[in-house]
C-alpha cells in the first residue's frame, strides 16, 4: 500500500477531481475537505457544502468572505486588549478562539502551517506584541507570494530575537539566521554548503533589532562581494533571499511541505509527484494560494491515498471537536490541554516546528487526547449551540435517543461527523451497546458517547 | 471470544510481533487475570540515557583551565580556576556541578573526553539522528540503536515493557524499533484513561479499541496497536508504583522528578532495561553564562540524587546512566556572549560499576578542525561497550559494524 502513492500518475494526481455518479460529492468527502482545509465542519457546514458543490466550496474556503471581515475586526480588537498583560499564553488562547470561530478556516489553517514552518517560540521571545506582529505577518501573507513573506520574516523582530540575530556584525557575522533560512525555511539540507552559510551571513550583517523594531545599521554591514550559491555580487539580505528562492530546490521544498500538511503524512511523495506543484509555484511567482487550491481540489486529494492518511494534530483534536459540535469553551484551559498533547501554539518545541504524523502519538498523548475530550465535554464553560446543549445539536440532525433506532443513529451520526474512516462492525457494536444504556440527561448521554468515539484509534485519523 | 481476538492479533500483527506485544495484551483480550506486579527484583542491568539536546558546551562543562588558550578564546565566558571543582591539574568541573563532583569522589562518575565521530555535522537534527542511530550514512537511519537492541530480543519476563521513554517531547529516534513499541510517559496522570469512574465506558473503549478492523490503512493499524498498548502499559505502571520510600531529597527540577520516577520503577522490580530521558536547552548561541549554569545545575543535581537514591536501595551496581549531547561547541566564543555549534565533547557515565575518573585526554585547544575540537574516540565505541559489557549483547549487528569496546567498567558487571 505504501508503494502505491508513488505509482500514481502525477498528471492525474493534480487534475481537478470531478464528482460523478460512482463518486459523488457528498457529506463524507465534504467532511474530508473541511478537516484538511480547515479544522472540520459542523453538520450545517457540510450540508451547505454538499448543496453548493465542490468548486463553489473551494472558492469559499480560499477567498475572503464578507462575514470574515466583521469577525476579523472584532477578533483583532480582542487581540489588542490582550497585549497589555504581555502574556503570550493569552495569545495562544486567543488564536484558538479565532480558529474555533473564524468564517475563514482555511486561511487560519494555512497560517498555522506557516507558524510551524517558521517556528518561532514565545518561550524565548516572551513579548506578546512581537509574537502578535509575526502572527499578523504570516496571516497577511498566508495565501500570498512566498518571496515577500521570507523578506518580511527576515526583518520580523520576533524572528530576530528567536534566532539570536538581534545583532549581526561585520566583524563576526552571525551564521544562525543564514543557516536556518536555507536549511529550514527555503531549501532544505543538502542544497547549500557551509561556505554559502558564511556568505549569506555576511549579506545579513547590519540587520538589527533595536527597541523591539527592525533597523538596518549601515556601519555594521559588510559591503564586500559575496558568492552565494554560485552567484557573486555585493549582496544584501534581500538579494540573498532572491538568490536562494531562485534555486530549483526552493519551490520543491515548499511544495513538499504543503503536500505533507494537506495530503498525507506518509509515504514521502516522489520528486515526480511533487514536480507539477513546484512548477506551479515557480510559474506563479511563488504564490501559495493557487497551489493550495490545486491540492485541495485534486484527484489525489479525494483518493484513498489522502483520505484518513494523516494523524490528527492536537489542535485538530480540540478545535476540530468544538467546530464539529458547534461548541465554544474556555480557551485558556484548551490551550493548556493542547500543550500537554504536544502542541502549544506560539510555543513550537524547536526550530523545526512540529514534526507531526506518528510523532504526535505516544502512550501519554494518546490517553491524554481521550482525557482532554472528556475534560472539554464535562467543563461547565463548554457550551453547545450557543447554550442549547449537545442534544439540541443532535436533534437538529434528526437524532433522538427516545426514537426507535435512536442510539444506533446517534453512533452513526457522530461517526460521520467526527471520523475519517467508517466504523468496522466489531468496533461499532460496543459503542451501540453504550449508546443504548439509558441516562436521564440526554446531553450527558450524548457526551459520554462522544467521549467513547474520540477515544477510538479512528478519531486520531484526519 | 478470546480465541478470535488472539487470532486477529496474530493475523494482523504477526507472530513475532505478537510475542513482543505479549506483555502488553490487556486483560480483556487475553482473558487472563491481571497479575499483581510482584516485588521480585530483576537481576538484569539497567541503562538510563539522559540526552542533552542543543549541543552542550563541553569546554565550559569539563573546563581545561590548565591551558592558557582557554581564557584567550572565552573572553567573557571563561570560568576562573578558583570557581571550578577541580578534577586534576588540567581540568575542573563547572561550579554548578556539585552533584557530579560528589559522584566523582564516591567513585561513581566516569568522564569520557574527546568523544565524537568523523566529518562532524553541525546541524542539530542531523547530528542528533547520527547519535540516535549510530549511522553516519543518512539512508540507514531508520531505527534507533536501542530500537535495534530491543528488536534483537531483549530478555523480558513477560510483563514489563523493555524500554520506557520519559518526557513529553516526541519519542526519540534512538528507541524506535520495528516490532517493539516503547511507551512514552510524561506524568502518571496522563498515563491513565480518565473515565470518571464510569467502568462501563472504560470497558466499551477497551473493546472497541481492540476489535478487528479491515486492513489496508497502515496508519490506522499503527494507531490501533498504540491505543491497545497504551491502555495496557498504563495498568502495569500504576501497579508498579504501590509504595515507595526514600530519604533522598530530589531537587524540584523536571529531570530530577523524572529520575525519581525511574528510581521508583526500578525499585518496584520492573524488568524494564532501558529508560530514555532528555534535557533540552543547550543551544546557547547568546548569553550562555547563566543559562548553561542553570542547565548544569539541573543535570548534576538530578543525577546526583538519583545515583544516591539507587545506592540507598541497593540498586547502584546494576544501573548505569549515560549522558551525551549531539555535539559540543566552538572553542572561540562568538560576539553574543555565547558559542556556536561545534564538534567533539565529553560524555558522562554514572553508576556503581563505572570506571571512575577521566577517560581519555582532553582534545587540544589549538590543533582544531575548522575552529572545533577534534575527537579521538568514536561514540560508537562507547555504544559498543555499553551493548556488550553492560547489556550483554552483540554490538556489531546492532551498530552495523565492528567498533572496539573500551573498558567502561571499574568492576566486573
Amino acid at each position: 500500500m505504501a508503494a502505491d502513492l508513488n505509482t500514481v500518475d502525477p498528471a492525474w494526481a493534480w487534475r481537478p477531481f470531478e464528482p460523478a455518479a460512482d463518486r459523488p460529492w457528498n457529506q463524507p468527502l465534504a467532511a474530508h475537505l473541511y478537516r484538511r482545509a480547515g479544522f472540520g465542519g459542523s453538520g450545517e457546514d457540510l450540508r451547505k457544502a454538499v448543496e453548493r458543490g465542490l468548486p463553489a466550496t473551494l472558492d469559499a474556503l480560499l477567498q475572503a468572505a464578507p462575514a470574515a471581515q466583521e469577525f476579523d475586526t472584532r477578533i483583532e480588537q480582542l487581540a489588542s486588549t490582550l497585549l497589555g498583560s504581555n502574556d503570550p499564553r493569552r495569545l495562544s488562547a486567543w488564536w484558538l478562539y479565532r480558529m474555533i470561530g473564524t468564517p475563514a478556516p482555511c486561511l487560519e489553517k494555512t497560517t498555522l502551517f506557516w507558524h510551524g514552518h517558521f517556528a518561532t517560540s514565545a518561550a524565548k521571545v516572551e513579548d506578546s506584541e512581537m509574537m502578535l506582529a509575526q502572527y499578523r505577518l504570516l496571516h497577511q501573507h498566508a495565501f500570498g507570494k512566498f518571496g515577500p513573506l521570507v523578506q518580511g520574516i527576515s526583518r520580523d523582530p520576533a524572528m530576530l530575537e528567536w534566532l539570536d540575530s538581534t545583532t549581526n556584525r561585520k566583524v563576526h557575522p552571525n551564521e544562525n539566521y543564514a543557516r536556518e533560512v536555507m536549511e529550514l525555511f527555503c531549501l532544505g539540507v543538502g542544497n547549500y554548503t557551509e561556505r554559502d552559510i558564511q556568505q549569506v551571513a555576511r549579506a545579513f550583517t547590519g540587520w538589527e533589532l533595536r527597541r523591539g523594531k527592525f533597523e538596518f545599521n549601515p556601519y555594521q554591514h559588510d559591503t564586500g562581494t559575496k558568492t552565494i550559491l554560485g552567484q557573486s555580487g555585493k549582496y544584501n539580505g534581500d538579494q540573498a533571499i532572491e538568490i536562494i528562492l531562485a534555486q530549483p530546490a526552493a519551490p520543491r521544498f515548499i511544495a513538499r511541505k504543503l503536500f505533507r500538511y494537506f495530503v498525507c503524512d506518509e509515504p514521502a511523495p516522489s520528486p515526480e509527484l511533487i514536480e507539477p506543484l513546484a512548477k506551479q509555484l515557480r510559474a506563479g511567482d511563488f504564490e501559495i494560494g493557487p497551489v493550495i487550491r490545486t491540492i485541495l481540489g485534486s484527484n489525489l486529494f479525494f483518493s484513498t491515498h489522502a483520505i484518513a492518511r494523516k494523524v490528527r494534530s492536537p489542535v485538530e483534536v480540540g478545535v476540530g471537536l468544538l467546530r464539529a459540535l458547534e461548541a465554544t469553551t474556555n480557551v485558556y484551559k484548551l490551550a493548556d490541554g493542547l500543550d500537554q498533547l504536544g502542541q502549544a501554539v506560539f510555543y513550537p518545541p524547536n526550530v523545526k516546528g512540529w514534526d507531526g504524523g506518528r510523532t504526535w502519538i505516544n502512550s501519554s498523548t494518546l490517553l491524554g487526547r481521550a482525557n482532554l475530550v472528556r475534560t472539554l465535554l464535562s467543563a461547565p464553560e463548554t457550551r453547545f449551540a450557543e447554550g442549547r446543549g449537545l442534544a439540541a445539536v443532535a436533534q437538529r440532525a434528526g437524532i433522538e435517543f427516545s426514537q426507535p433506532g435512536g442510539p444506533e443513529r446517534a453512533v452513526d451520526w457522530l461517526a460521520e461527523l467526527l471520523l475519517a474512516v467508517p466504523l468496522a462492525t466489531a468496533v461499532r457494536e460496543p459503542l451501540v451497546a453504550l449508546a443504548r444504556e439509558p441516562m436521564e440527561d440526554p446531553n450527558r448521554r450524548l457526551a459520554r458517547l462522544v467521549h467513547a468515539v474520540c477515544a477510538l484509534p479512528e478519531f486520531q485519523l484526519v | 471470544m478470546n480465541t478470535t481476538r488472539r487470532d486477529f492479533l496474530t493475523r494482523t500483527i504477526g507472530t513475532s510481533a505478537l510475542l513482543s506485544l505479549a506483555p502488553s495484551i490487556p486483560q480483556f483480550l487475553s482473558g487472563a487475570a491481571v497479575e499483581a506486579a510482584d516485588s521480585k527484583r530483576s537481576g538484569d542491568n539497567v541503562l538510563v540515557v539522559v540526552q542533552l539536546a542543543g549541543g552542550n558546551d563541553g569546554i565550559n562543562t569539563v573546563v581545561p583551565y590548565g591551558d592558557a588558550e582557554y581564557k584567550k578564546n572565552r573572553f567573557t565566558l571563561a570560568l576562573d580556576k578558583s570557581q571550578l571543582l577541580k578534577i586534576d591539574d588540567y581540568v575542573g568541573l563547572h561550579p554548578s556541578m556539585r552533584g557530579f563532583s560528589k559522584l566523582l569522589e564516591a567513585g561513581r562518575l566516569s568522564i569520557l573526553q574527546g568523544i565524537g565521530y568523523p566529518n562532524p555535522d553541525r546541524s542539530h537534527f542531523t547530528s542528533m539522528d547520527i547519535w540516535h542511530t549510530a549511522q553516519l550514512e543518512p539512508t540507514r537511519r531508520i531505527e534507533g540503536w536501542l530500537g535495534r537492541y530491543l528488536d534483537a530480543g531483549v530478555k523480558r519476563d513477560g510483563r514489563d515493557v523493555p524500554c520506557l521513554h520519559l518526557g513529553s517531547e516526541r519519542q526519540p529516534l534512538a528507541v524506535l524499533a520495528r516490532d517493539v513499541r516503547v511507551p512514552s510517559v510524561r506524568s502518571l496522570e496522563n498515563f491513565k484513561l480518565d473515565d470518571g469512574g464510569d467502568s462501563r465506558l472504560a470497558r466499551a473503549v477497551g473493546e472497541a479499541a481492540g476489535a478487528p478492523r479491515a486492513e489496508g490503512n497502515e496508519l490506522l493499524g499503527f494507531l490501533e496497536r498504540s491505543t491497545v498498548s497504551a491502555l495496557a502499559s498504563s495498568k502495569q505502571v500504576h501497579e508498579a508504583l504501590k509504595r515507595y520510600d526514600t530519604s533522598i531529597n530530589y531537587p524540584g527540577s523536571n529531570l530530577a522528578q523524572q529520575l525519581k520516577l525511574v528510581a521508583q520503577l526500578i525499585d518496584a522490580g520492573m524488568s524494564t532495561r532501558i529508560y530514555y530521558l532528555s534535557l533540552d536547552g543547550f543551544d546557547t548561541h547568546a548569553d550562555q553564562g547563566e543559562a548553561h549554569a542553570a542547565l548544569l545545575t539541573e543535570l548534576s543535581g538530578a543525577v546526583g540524587a538519583f545515583i544516591d537514591d539507587l545506592a540507598a536501595h541497593g540498586h547502584a551496581d546494576r544501573v548505569m546512566l549515560m549522558s551525551f549531547s549531539e555535539f559540543g561547541r566552538r572553542v572561540k566564543e562568538n560576539a553574543s556572549r555565547g558559542t556556536d555549534h561545534g564538534a567533539a565533547a565529553p560524555m558522562f557515565l554514572a553508576g556503581g560499576k563505572v570506571k571512575p575518573g577521566l577517560i581519555g585526554k582532553h582534545p587540544s585547544l589549538t590543533d582544531l578542525d575548522d575552529g572545533d575540537l577534534k575527537y579521538h574516540t568514536d561514540f560508537r565505541r562507547v555504544y559498543a561497550s555499553v551493548l556488550q559489557e553492560w547489556l550483554g549483547c552483540d554490538s556489531a549487528a546492532i551498530l552495523g559494524g565492528k567498533f572496539d569496546p573500551m573498558p567502561l567498567l571499574g568492576k566486573k558487571a
